[in-house]
């Protein structure tokens, strides 16, 4: 893996002249939290590194919660997105899945896939429902973004994860090229730290292939207990990083308007003769973890929940999926 | 056709005639711009400019590309838009979508078809497909339940079925009025009046989800096989593209992994039939 360096200051001034010629997203905040904003030029030594994941998902980059998919707005500027963590960054092969589909290409998803410029950020830490690692994902990317970046001291390392990262990077001035060992060592025990942090964590948690299992091989009870306390807002799908249903709806012209749907909302599956799969709540609530950990497991190579935890944050009712998993587990 | 520089964009199409079948359902024909193509079973996303879409089988001749006809109940929104239609104006169509029936499977076989209701539609266009390619087929039967004799539609085709060689056509009402000298009773009463080889014979099965589920158990009751019974699933196919999740029926998607599917690769899932 090739790793580079620039001095943080250096760094700063490459953004301010970026800004000029990019739309740049980066994770932004203060010590109470941090989300994706649009990066202006005062809000650079806002920016947040090493830190795990940002309020919300990355997906409304790619999936707008509401556009016009017929009359797209045009041509965009060349986009930047940093401070991604690896949960976000391994949703996108979902969304890549069902989106960048051979039969069925949506253009406007390609389009600013490629016109992206993805910048992950490892994790040094954790949040309180991070669990990422009992899904074998690290909290740190080594593929599918384009660079990780690092905050070390006044440093800034970059470890160049693919072609494109590589050729942005070579550009930037006061970039070299990272001799100093020590330097990786720090950010390999911050790794090994992390990561002992979530196996303490989540030390009962059930892994990927076996939440799968229980779910499938769960009873209802389970699932009337649970959904006890949902009131079906949608939080839970709309906080996450893979969930990417939608609706279309029609608007004069025969133009299509795309919004994200949710199937927690009453309804979802509603046909026109009035049966709806999904009537019941206990039902309904169940169909979310069916096709998360058992139906796209089975259709997709990619992994349908990446433990970023954001659902239980997001849930009014206080539901906690991980709660849930360690009953199933008991 | 499917645009695959957007695949959100439906063609339009002229609705030049509507024929009204019984109270509750009519045929749409249409003559989409530069034709339109599908296999028997594929389904459209059919739209009112403004008002929405939702998703039919074309009821006409896969054979014909010039124009294409529409079967639809008047049933929600949408249909009910639909039904006000006037000819002259233009849809929407979007498709065609998903694995229609694979009728080079049924070669040499004897096809045993139970409908009901609208469910006749989409096996309207398999009839003609199989009517294109009877010399290579044993025999097609058909047997079709509707409520009452005034919602049995497509009334010319039974009579041009039962003239034509390999084909016998059965009706079946629930309930019958005085004029009626057909089977009354459910549709898969029927199944218990036709004769079938069942060594070489497969079923196909369309209508509404009571029917699916029932018309099946009694298929396999009489000796078909699970991959010998192939089932026209209806769900609320929005997008048509594998991607919004409304169709979802177990790791299927429904509107790109069916909506024909064989009971034998979808019975695992318990709740195929809601």
């Amino acid at each position: 893996m090739q790793y580079k360096s620039i001095k943080k200051d250096d760094w700063d001034k490459a953004l301010e002249q970026l800004i000029l010629s990019h739309t740049i997203i980066a994770g932004t905040g203060d010590g109470s939290g941090h989300d994706y904003e649009l990066l202006k030029s005062s809000g650079i030594e806002r920016i947040v590194y090493n830190k795990p994941k940002p309020a919300t998902p990355l997906k409304s980059f790619f999936l707008p919660v509401r556009e016009n998919v017929t009359s797209p707005a045009g041509t965009e500027k060349p986009r930047i997105i940093i401070g991604v963590p690896n949960c976000d960054i391994e949703a996108l092969s979902i969304l890549d899945d069902i989106y960048l589909d051979k039969d069925f290409t949506d253009t406007l998803y390609r389009e600013r896939r490629e016109n992206t410029l993805l910048i992950s950020t490892d994790c040094f830490g954790t949040q309180e429902h991070c669990h990422c690692l009992s899904y074998d994902i690290k909290p740190y990317s080594e593929r599918n973004a384009d660079l990780a970046i690092i905050s070390l001291d006044s440093k800034i390392i970059f470890r160049v994860l693919s072609q494109k990262g590589e050729e942005f990077i070579s550009k930037i001035e006061g970039i070299g090229t990272l001799s100093d060992d020590s330097v990786l060592k720090a950010i390999e025990q911050e790794h090994r730290l992390t990561e002992s942090k979530l196996n303490e964590s989540n030390r009962d948690l059930p892994g990927y292939k076996q939440t799968g299992e229980l779910v499938s091989g769960s009873k209802k009870e389970i699932w009337e207990k649970y959904s006890s306390h949902c009131v079906s807002c949608g939080a839970c799908t709309t906080i996450c990083p893979t969930c990417t249903c939608f609706l279309l709806i029609d608007k004069p012209g025969f133009e299509k308007v795309k919004q994200m749907d949710a199937c927690q909302y009453p309804g979802f599956e509603r046909v026109a003769g009035g049966e709806d799969a999904l009537f019941e709540l206990p039902h309904r609530f169940r169909n979310r973890y069916m096709c998360k950990y058992v139906w796209k497991p089975q259709k997709f190579k990619s992994l349908a929940c990446t433990g970023c935890g954001r659902c239980i944050e997001a849930c009014i009712g206080k539901i906690s999926k991980n709660e849930l998993f360690r009953e199933l587990a008991g | 056709m499917t645009d695959n520089k957007n695949i959100y964009r439906p063609i339009k199409a002229k609705l030049i005639e509507v024929i009204e079948e019984s109270p509750l359902i009519k045929t749409f024909v249409l003559v989409p711009e530069n034709g339109f193509k599908f296999d028997t079973g594929q389904f459209i996303e059919l739209s009112v400019d403004s008002i929405g879409e939702a998703p039919f089988t074309p009821s006409s001749s896969p054979l014909i590309t010039e124009q294409l006809e529409v079967t639809v109940m008047k049933t929600g929104y949408v249909t009910e838009y639909m039904h006000n239609l006037k000819p002259g104006v233009f849809m929407g169509i979007r498709g065609p979508f998903g694995r229609g029936y694979p009728v080079e499977r049924f070669f040499g076989k004897e096809v045993l078809i139970l409908g009901g209701g609208c469910g006749l539609a989409p096996i309207r266009s398999l009839l003609y497909a199989l009517e294109a390619v009877k010399d290579k087929l044993e025999k097609v039967i058909l047997c079709y339940g509707s409520k009452t004799p005034a919602d049995c539609i497509y009334k010319p085709l039974f009579d041009r079925l039962n003239k034509t060689p390999k084909f016998e056509a059965y009706r079946s009402v629930d309930k019958a009025d005085s004029e009626w000298n057909e089977s009354v009773g459910v549709a898969t009463v029927l199944l218990d009046k036709v004769k079938v080889n069942l060594k070489n014979s497969i079923a196909v099965v369309c209508g509404p989800p009571i029917m699916m589920k029932f018309g099946t158990l009694k298929l396999l009751e009489m000796g078909y096989k699970d991959s010998e019974i192939y089932l026209s699933m209806e769900k609320n196919m929005s997008c048509g593209l594998g991607k919004c999740g409304h169709c979802m029926m177990g790791e299927f998607f429904v509107c790109k992994d069916g909506p024909v599917f064989t009971y034998d690769e979808i019975k695992h899932n318990p709740d195929i039939w809601k």
